[in-house]
């Protein structure tokens, strides 16, 4: 038996209520995430990629704790703490922490960097006074910022260091995993290679386990083991990184990954556009496998059938009626 | 043959901090039909030299200090405010990243392209309201009779930019500039956004200049770029050269700073190092005497702080503003 993955969600689902519809006497229900299975391991990078309404910030806040799921399990180091309640939840707290993308609008502008960074320390017990003045320093450091910087408050830092603030602060309490939501997207280019390069530092010295959501694809294989792809609040292909890149098998990473604008001239693409439409609203998701009407490959059986995600080949999970398990990974031929 | 030619562009910003220059002495010509990429960072004086083009500064802000900007050998600076408005949106257009702020919320999209229809060809109404129809058709807005009588909220974001594509196309303009298009979509509707935008230029031979953080929307879309640091032009290239040798040592630290696909790395299971620039851009309320990208640069020498590098052309149609541009070319080779 291996050791419990740090964390590890099944069946996850989140519905949101929305107004109208009380005179049929059904409340209409956002089905931002429909059913999320993963388990990320220690020392590891799970990339969660999507268009924005897939549910992909919405998994990294019900993993949180954050907002509670309409279903499913959350285990943190092997712990199941799904109906905790808020006091029975305080001492796992420590175990996850999140990074947001906004450094600008995370940061209390009305504290010092040293008082927002130290917060943890105080709200959990763990340090005071001087002591935690030691603590948050060595953080500093350990984020490649000045220590005398604590005293600076954050519209005085630059976009990236307030990155590293944001950072250091999740890193207070010791935990096993960061949640970035988005963590370098808010950044210029130069900025967010030093911020990806720290984060990538921290993970290995450390061991943390990270969930790193983002839309950006170059960033994501930089960074991650494992990448989900998600698509109107389902996983549709679960696997290691770089058999996503080179062997993608649902229709829809294929369309992600040829529409992802390249960075070399050379390789410009004829057309990148492979699939038409938009993605369809969330309150009425369509039936079966909810990527059926912009699918080329689409068969009469994907407008039924809601396609489950299996493993095709050893730790390469689609969730695609055209890709049973053992089928060969030729290219699909279109139907339409 | 150019249909725009701007000159030592200098357009400053007068804040409480101090003078901002923004656009500090940029050039560059676009040709007829030719699609010129402007990257840079946040800061960077992409956007405020579009902006500056179509003299869209706001007086009680800033405005252009200096320099010139010729269309079809009209000096625009020199322009009233009466003819600038006949220019805007006839002969030039402008696209914006956000379409939902740029379109009117309680005008139907019918209303908005006939209005520019109406304005600059001075056409009856039913008559330019069968010409947004057309432009709906041509920007391949399914249902355009219906899209007609329907208000922006209705749309998706991708379909807003469609309309603000065909509104900025209608009156067939020579040049249409592009600012950051695509950055609100996601992956797979800015694929469609680019394509449409190409398609249309190669059918209407409009020039397109596309103001870019990308550097992959930049590498999918232009012929020519222009690359912009601290208000400054630093590098001039085609496409192709920009990527393969890129002369300043600011190009070639993004192109190094964008993750890329490490074959070895990969196979291996392990992730490379991002090269880093180290430090931040400089502020542009003080002066800055020689090259900005000094204080961040490996390449840089004693002189570089003091004394402002010329653009100089090294190669065919491919420049740079950088005292050591052969030590960066060769580096790279």
């Amino acid at each position: 038996m291996s050791a419990p993955a740090s964390l590890e969600v099944a069946g996850l689902v989140k519905h949101f209520p929305v107004r109208g519809g009380w005179l049929r006497g059904e409340k209409p229900v956002v089905r931002a995430v429909d059913g999320v299975s993963f388990a990320i391991r220690r020392g590891e990078t799970l990339g969660l990629v999507g268009e924005s309404g897939c549910g992909k910030s919405t998994v990294s806040r019900v993993a949180l704790k954050l907002i509670e799921p309409t279903a499913g399990t959350i285990r943190l180091g092997g712990v199941d703490v799904t109906h905790l309640g808020p006091a029975a939840m305080w001492p796992h707290r420590q175990r996850i922490q999140i990074v947001f993308q906004d450094p600008y609008s995370s940061l209390n502008p009305r504290l010092t960097a040293g008082t927002i960074v130290g917060e943890p320390f105080e709200n959990f017990g763990i340090a005071a006074g001087t002591e935690k003045d030691e603590r948050v320093a060595r953080l500093f450091e350990r984020v490649g910022l000045r220590p005398e910087s604590m005293r600076k408050y954050p519209h005085e830092f630059s976009g990236g260091q307030r990155q590293r603030l944001g950072i250091a602060k999740a890193l207070a309490l010791d935990p096993q995993v960061i949640v970035a939501d988005e963590p370098v997207s808010a950044l210029d280019v130069s900025v967010r290679a030093q911020v990806l390069n720290l984060m990538i530092d921290l993970q290995d010295e450390l061991e943390l386990s990270y969930l790193f959501v983002s839309h950006d694809l170059a960033v994501m294989r930089h960074v991650s083991h494992r990448i989900a792809v998600m698509y109107l609040g389902r996983i549709v292909e679960l696997t290691e990184t770089r058999t996503l890149f080179s062997m993608p098998l649902h229709p829809y990473t294929d369309a992600l990954l040829s529409a992802a604008p390249v960075p070399d001239p050379a390789r410009k693409r004829a057309r990148r556009a492979i699939v038409q439409g938009e993605v369809p609203s969330a309150l009425r998701p369509p039936a079966g496998c909810h990527f059926h009407p912009r699918c080329p490959y689409v068969l009469p059986a994907c407008k039924v059938t809601d396609p489950p995600l299996i493993e095709v080949a050893s730790g390469h999970h689609v969730a695609c009626l055209r890709r049973p398990a053992g089928s060969d990974p030729v290219p699909l031929t279109p139907t339409q | 043959m150019n249909v725009l030619e701007v000159r030592d562009l200098a357009t400053h910003f007068f804040t409480r901090d101090g003078v901002v220059r923004a656009v500090d002495g940029v050039s560059f010509d676009l040709a007829v039909g030719e699609t010129l990429g402007i990257v840079g960072e946040s800061g960077c004086g992409k956007s405020v030299t579009a902006l500056s083009i179509l003299r869209l500064i706001a007086p009680e802000t800033g405005r252009i200090v200096a320099g010139s900007v010729r269309f079809d050998g009209r000096e625009l600076t020199a322009l009233s405010d009466e003819e600038m408005r006949a220019i805007r949106g006839h002969k030039i257009s402008m696209i914006f990243q956000e379409p939902m702020t740029s379109l009117n919320p309680v005008l139907t999209i019918g209303t908005q392209i006939a209005e520019n229809v109406v304005r600059h060809w001075r056409l009856p109404w039913r008559a330019a309201l069968d010409r947004a129809h057309e432009m709906l058709d041509l920007v391949k807005l399914s249902d355009p009779r219906r899209r007609l009588d329907e208000y922006p909220h209705q749309l998706s974001g991708g379909m807003r930019q469609r309309v603000m594509i065909a509104i900025a196309l209608s009156c067939n303009p020579r040049v249409l500039i592009a600012d950051e298009p695509t950055t609100a979509l996601d992956v797979t509707i800015q694929a469609q956004i680019l394509d449409l935008m190409l398609e249309l230029k190669e059918k209407l031979g409009t020039a397109i200049i596309m103001i870019t953080h990308d550097l992959g929307v930049v590498a999918e879309t232009t012929q020519r770029v222009i690359v912009m640091y601290a208000g400054r032009k630093v590098e001039e290239a085609p496409i192709g050269a920009l990527f393969a040798r890129p002369m300043h040592p600011y190009t070639r630290g993004l192109m190094r700073a964008i993750p890329q696909l490490d074959a070895e790395a990969e196979l291996s299971g392990r992730r490379s190092r991002l090269h880093e620039i180290p430090g931040i851009v400089p502020a542009l309320t003080q002066p800055i005497a020689g090259c900005a990208f000094a204080p961040r640069c490996d390449f840089a020498t004693s002189r570089c702080p003091v004394e402002r590098p010329p653009f100089a052309e090294l190669e065919a149609g491919h420049a740079a503003a950088c005292w050591e541009a052969r030590r960066v070319l060769e580096a790279a080779a």
